[in-house]
């Protein structure tokens, strides 16, 4: 029982933290949204050539500004000694690791889904494919928050090379995209995708805690 | 019997025992190697390019073997935490990123004249593209951190992580319709490969394992000397 | 109760500390007291079993640390050097928090009181970022009365401090005293307190 108050005090407290961070989530998605424009002008305007590519142009962007705030996912918590002072409080390691997965997954990935549809719009998607795809982006963003949990703890004590976080993530995100942009491909049933999918996200959930915490205690043993 | 794989004192003695007669097997292994691929038959379809086989199958299975390897070691060092483990991880994973690009360079080699184009975006090329990206992510962290325990412990778990791609490279050719062609030597008992070919491929991959094995040697023993050193 | 047995520990072949044996009984202050970096922090953070020990056992209540290591979590406050307050959440955030953490049964009227004690009690609503490292610092001792729990292990409580706050802790740590409490600090200072055993380092 108090294990459960503990959980949802944590939760709680990720939230509070979320709101007062809000404006780091808004500028990711002003990020994707210019991404995009970027993208359309290098292109140029051709409505069919747009529609033809996309959804898997909005796929890689979502990714893209998914990976712009990587570093925050354990460095606050990491650096001022909160995760031990949490780890203390009787919340195993890997326990912290999938709350903090989940909480990640509400609070920055689902915003993200309100601005889906809207950039959407700017290439004219089908309403089936944008069904589509709000629906591989639910299973698809869990996945993303695993694995911005596996490359965020593994660069806790890496105070120089920045990208090598970013490549960890987009390395392990391309079997996601492949399945989520292939659910479009009339040839292909999309159950099976699906099923697909939410394996790869079974899997993941299953390695990252493990893997994650055993960066984090490996941090905190050299910090 | 087998401590030379998790004792470095142990594994020098070994090596200084087994080194010169290594040589010698290594480069007789090569020389009959490609005699026999001078002298196997042309495929009637592909003729001369079909000779890339000989290099290309056994870089790809060594690029394969090499990450395995590493699998295996990075679970005993975590598990055991024997520093020699990390050794070898240091040690073998450029040869594993030149046995892949080795494979890659062979493989669109072969692919220009018989496809008619340099890449695929097919599932086994892509995969062993990754497997490529993870060798040098390896050799790149590194050069990353600080703390050597660090280093060592992040590119095990690291590796651990990335063994996930191997079964989907073996597997890719059964699971996806691909371009490239199913494995020709996996059912022993039947191959379906003419013996002619079979002959020189597989001494290659003997030759090709030596010689990865010789350079191992040599860059495992140096870095026993430079740890040494250090501390 | 707190029993170390024969402990030693090196990083990177640098040995920080070794065959140290220390025990705490019931009622007492103790106080490791040494030159910086001469490794105090460290044996801290070994006690916990942040940092795994080469050599050597700990025993809280007669049972090995690493076994039962929420049991003795359960009940140890560890404050350490440097603030493990959010700095983006209120102080009113940060005291739910760590109340919650520990599930301790304090009401929320002794907990003004406290804050008034502290006088910290206007700042109640204000993020801790806004706060000077003294104030961040007293809030971070709100812990140890919080969190209710038998031993206390602190690492340089006196950073920061003025006079005053540096007389409310001392009464602070010989009232827990009083009440069957174990404490292990570190410090480089000579505090009054009464009855101190010094560990030289």
């Amino acid at each position: 029982m108090t294990l459960i108050k503990k959980i949802l005090l944590f939760l709680k407290r990720e939230s509070k933290l979320f709101y007062s961070n809000i404006v780091d989530l808004f500028s990711n998605i002003l990020f994707f949204f210019l991404s995009i424009f970027v993208f359309v002008f290098s292109l140029g305007a051709d409505q069919e050539l747009l529609r033809t590519i996309g959804l898997g142009i909005i796929w890689s962007l979502l990714l893209l500004s998914s990976t712009l705030s990587l570093r925050k996912f354990y460095e606050d918590d990491f650096n001022n000694g909160v995760l031990t002072i949490i780890h203390m409080g009787g919340i195993s390691y890997e326990l912290i690791v999938f709350l903090k997965i989940l909480s990640h997954f509400f609070f920055v990935q689902m915003p993200f889904l309100a601005s889906i549809p809207i950039a959407s719009l700017f290439f004219d998607l089908p309403v089936n494919e944008v069904y589509n795809l709000i629906f591989t982006f639910i299973i698809g963003s869990l996945i993303l928050s695993c694995l911005s949990s596996i490359s965020a703890s593994m660069n806790l004590l890496n105070k120089t090379n920045f990208a090598i976080g970013s490549i960890v993530v987009l390395l392990f995100s391309i079997p996601v995209i492949i399945f989520s942009v292939g659910i479009n491909n009339p040839d292909i049933n999309v159950n099976s995708l699906i099923n697909l999918l939410i394996g790869i996200a079974l899997i993941f959930l299953g390695i990252s805690p493990w893997s994650s915490a055993a960066f984090i205690k490996l941090a905190l043993r050299n910090k | 019997m087998f401590n030379f794989l998790i004792n470095p004192n142990k594994f020098n003695k070994f090596a200084d025992v087994i080194f010169k007669p290594l040589i010698v097997i290594t480069s007789l292994t090569i020389i009959v190697g490609l005699l026999l691929v001078y002298l196997s038959p042309l495929d009637y379809q592909q003729g001369l390019t079909v000779k890339i086989m000989y290099i290309h199958v056994p870089s790809a299975w060594l690029a394969l073997l090499t990450y395995a390897i590493m699998t295996i070691y990075s679970v005993i060092g975590l598990a055991f935490k024997t520093p020699f483990s990390f050794i070898i991880n240091k040690a073998i994973a450029p040869i594993g990123a030149v046995f892949t690009i080795l494979c890659l360079l062979s493989g669109s080699m072969w692919g220009k004249p018989m496809w008619g184009t340099w890449w695929v975006w097919d599932a086994r090329l892509t995969s062993v593209a990754i497997l490529l990206v993870i060798y040098v992510i390896i050799i790149f962290l590194n050069y990353t951190f600080e703390s050597r325990e660090v280093r060592e412990k992040t590119i095990a778990i690291f590796i651990l992580i990335g063994s996930i791609n191997l079964p989907i490279i073996k597997f890719s050719v059964d699971w996806w319709n691909t371009l490239h062609q199913p494995a020709s030597i996996s059912k022993l008992s039947s191959p379906s490969i003419d013996i002619s070919m079979l002959q020189p491929l597989l001494v290659m991959t003997v030759a090709f394992s030596l010689v990865g094995l010789i350079i191992a040697i040599l860059r495992i023993k140096a870095e026993i000397l430079m740890r040494k050193n250090y501390l | 109760m707190l029993l170390i047995n024969n402990l030693s520990f090196s990083r990177n072949k640098n040995i920080i500390f070794e065959n140290l044996n220390l025990s705490l009984s019931n009622q007492s202050i103790t106080q490791i007291r040494g030159k910086n970096g001469s490794g105090k922090t460290t044996l801290l953070q070994v006690i916990l079993n942040i940092l795994e020990s080469e050599t050597g056992e700990i025993f809280w209540k007669g049972k090995n640390v690493k076994k039962n290591i929420f049991n003795f979590y359960n009940e140890t406050t560890f404050i350490m050097d440097h603030n493990t307050c959010t700095k983006k959440l209120s102080v009113m955030d940060n005291i739910n928090f760590w109340r919650g953490l520990s599930s301790s049964k304090l009401t929320n009227n002794q907990i003004l009181l406290l804050l008034e004690t502290f006088n910290l009690q206007k700042y109640q609503n204000t993020k801790t970022m806004y706060l000077s490292s003294g104030e961040i610092k007293k809030l971070e001792l709100l812990r140890l009365i919080l969190e209710q729990k038998k031993l206390w292990i602190l690492d340089e409580p006196y950073n920061h401090l003025d006079d005053l706050s540096i007389k409310i802790l001392n009464q602070t740590f010989i009232d827990h005293k009083k009440k069957d409490g174990v404490i292990l600090f570190t410090s480089h200072l000579n505090p009054n307190i009464d009855n101190l055993e010094v560990v030289n380092f």
